[in-house]
């Protein structure tokens, strides 16, 4: 994995120093809490509902397990004892004291972490597949152009000051697990004619207004991929809304001018303005890639056997994947536990992970966009091993990509924006559907609660969303079907009328009642709803209820 | 106020006038606004005078792209530190228009962007000289490390 240079490491203690001389002149009354909340935001410091939130930042989701050991203590240290990771593979500290974080930034930066740019109208933290150089059938491994595409956005002079906030991800293989159609940039590596390059998206984006992602290059040269994005971003900060802040974001501007508008903008900028300095040398493409190497895995015979315990037995099945270097695993690591908060891990969790991953994970480990980890190269010959430690850590729940493995955003319990809370409501369907037979039996579902209108729960892209409204000082869910953030990204349906709290898990119920009399063999939810679509999930929904 | 150019403090060669002015009153160093420069942009030219041109961040820059050399200054003022607009503006004058007069920052802007300013192309930012120690002293907390390419 990457190694920070000496450059790294000064810019961000630099910024740490910053950091310190802002809270310094806020707490003077030098800075406004106008003025203040920008440069905090930037510096992924929130003020929530009840406390500050403090973001750090997981770039592409990739960490050491001495950085999750350092996360580890801040959570005890400085927090109560957890923290939560997100849907774009970053980690959030609910608790923080303000005077405490430029420590905790200090503290960070000692294993090359820090807080820079997950929040705030900038280029955010990348986000990429947590499965990235270690699948088959990859085209190239995204990782190593996220850091490049990471250190360029980093401070960038021109945009840091952005209509909006502006996000960008990256995938190397077919199978889309980084969710890039509902970026604002979206890259995906591609093989044309024995030549790697990327095809771009542009536009895509959940909140109020979700959009799926318009392609606006069906190739661009690697070298290029500076020029290209400063393009965009140009066009987007001259052009972008800055009048009403719901309509800031880079997919309204595409909306109202049009995609082939915003690509003749983009193209001119790009083919008369590049910059020979930006133009990404194959010398400095090879030198990224080497930090992002396979640590020694030399391929071994062994298999992935069953155990005489059948609980092992369904671990193995749902939670561990095939490394592309045989001999080896990838196993998923569960953060939703039967009635848990999704996402959320404790420092003893954290710990123990890290040991584990030191022990069998050449000390890696990963943060999907679904909010669980991956310990990315585990000997098959260990994984009896490593699910014992995981489970009695409390976190061996076999349900990745099943019912219970929902998405969710922090919503009322700690955000101020919330109109509804979210977490009791995963809660609830995760004990409802607890019974793993049965979540077998409905198969890959993704069910993903947004506690407001802003959607960080993408809600708009699971295949059974659930969007938490105030409607009239009462908590009210708002269920929409077909979404996904897949290749064949799309935005859900709204299904009807919301429904109360007390009614929701009998209506998910019935959904998926009307899906398991429709399925043919191993269709699974998505696949229906789009085979029979949404009248018959109305009819059902709506006719039973009354 | 202050003209602060680096570290430094300038004088500020710059006088404002107003909407009813006429071209009469427009004067090499006079710095006019986007209204008097499509009033009397032609007239300028003709008398070959060097103005400097204030805008604000929300002003549509496409007007000033035309006769660039007319000015020896471009003042651009944020409305609010918040409108990033000034900074790509002040790229395209240096980069793309190939401005080589001094760009100077006004408005509602934080010392914490000084070196975004100093780094798109700005020369100098108009503060209030109470406010100088601590654009000096962020000044000086910078190490000249940055990602990007001047």
């Amino acid at each position: 994995m990457y190694k920070y240079s000496k450059t790294d490491k000064q810019i961000v203690k630099a910024r740490t120093k910053q950091f310190k001389n802002q809270v310094f002149r806020r707490i003077k009354g030098k800075l406004s809490e106008e003025e203040f909340k920008p440069l905090r935001l930037m510096n992924g410091l929130y003020l929530q509902l009840h406390a500050y939130m403090l973001r750090v930042a997981i770039p592409y989701g990739e960490l050491s397990s001495n950085q999750l050991k350092k996360l580890a203590e801040i959570a005890k240290k400085y927090d109560k004892g957890y923290g939560h990771f997100t849907t774009r593979q970053n980690i959030q500290f609910n608790w923080p004291k303000l005077t405490d974080v430029p420590e905790i930034l200090s503290e960070l930066a000692e294993v090359e972490m820090h807080a820079i740019q997950t929040s705030g109208n900038c280029i955010r933290n990348l986000s990429s597949d947590h499965l990235a150089g270690i699948i088959k059938n990859e085209v190239e491994d995204p990782r190593p152009w996220c850091e490049i595409i990471r250190k360029w956005s980093t401070f960038h002079p021109e945009f840091s000051f952005l209509p909006r906030k502006f996000k960008i991800a990256v995938t190397g293989c077919d199978e889309d697990r980084a969710a890039i159609k509902v970026h604002d940039i979206g890259l995906k590596l591609i093989n044309k004619n024995d030549r790697i390059g990327f095809e771009v998206y542009v536009g895509g984006g959940q909140g109020r207004s979700p959009y799926i992602a318009k392609k606006l290059r069906n190739f661009l040269k690697k070298g290029d991929l500076l020029n290209y994005l400063e393009a965009i971003l140009s066009t987007y900060n001259e052009l972008g809304r800055r009048d009403n802040i719901y309509k800031a974001r880079i997919k309204i501007l595409i909306n109202e001018l049009g995609i082939e508008k915003f690509k003749n903008k983009v193209e001119e900028k790009f083919k008369k303005f590049s910059n020979q300095e930006l133009i990404i040398k194959k010398e400095d493409i090879k030198k990224i890639f080497s930090y992002f190497q396979l640590p020694k895995l030399n391929k071994k015979k062994g298999i992935v056997k069953n155990n005489k315990d059948p609980k092992y037995n369904i671990w193995l099945k749902q939670n561990v994947i095939k490394h592309k270097i045989s001999g080896y695993s990838i196993v998923l690591i569960s953060l939703k536990p039967l009635g848990k908060p999704p996402g959320d891990a404790d420092a003893k969790q954290m710990k123990g992970i890290a040991k584990i991953s030191d022990e069998y994970s050449f000390g890696e480990i990963r943060v999907t966009h679904e909010q669980n980890l991956v310990l990315p190269h585990i000997e098959n010959k260990n994984l009896f091993l490593v699910w014992k430690k995981l489970r009695n850590l409390d976190i061996s729940t076999p349900n990745i990509g099943l019912i219970t493995d929902t998405i969710c955003c922090p919503g009322m319990d700690y955000c101020a924006l919330a109109t509804a809370r979210s977490i009791p409501i995963s809660q609830k369907i995760s004990n409802h559907f607890r019974n793993i037979e049965n979540q077998k039996k409905i198969g890959d579902l993704k069910i993903k609660i947004s506690g407001c209108i802003n959607a960080c729960g993408h809600h708009h892209v699971g295949n059974i969303g659930i969007l938490g409204l105030d409607k009239n000082g009462a908590e009210s869910y708002q269920i929409t079907l077909g979404g996904s953030s897949k290749n064949d990204a799309s935005i859900g349906q709204i299904v009807g009328p919301s429904f109360s709290e007390g009614n929701l898990l009998g209506a998910i119920e019935k959904i998926i009642n009307l899906y398991k009399k429709n399925k043919k063999k191993n269709e699974d939810f998505l696949s229906v709803f789009r085979r029979i679509g949404i009248s018959e999930f109305k009819k059902y929904l709506y006719d039973n209820t009354s | 106020m202050i003209i602060l150019h680096k570290r430094e403090t300038i004088e500020n060669k710059y006088s404002r006038i107003d909407d009813q002015s006429t071209i009469k009153d427009i004067d090499n160093y006079t710095l006019i606004n986007i209204y008097l420069l499509e009033k009397y942009r032609n007239e300028i030219v003709k008398k070959k005078l060097k103005v400097g041109l204030e805008l604000f961040s929300d002003d549509n820059f496409e007007l000033t792209e035309k006769n660039l050399s007319i000015f020896s200054m471009v003042q651009i003022n944020f409305k609010t530190f918040k409108d990033g607009r000034p900074f790509s503006f002040a790229k395209k004058l240096r980069k793309q228009l190939d401005f080589k007069n001094e760009i100077r920052a006004g408005g509602h802007i934080l010392p914490d962007q000084y070196i975004f300013l100093l780094r798109s192309g700005f020369d100098s930012v108009e503060i209030k000289k109470e406010d100088k120690d601590i654009w000096i002293e962020i000044l000086d907390m910078d190490d000249g490390l940055y990602y990007q390419p001047d």
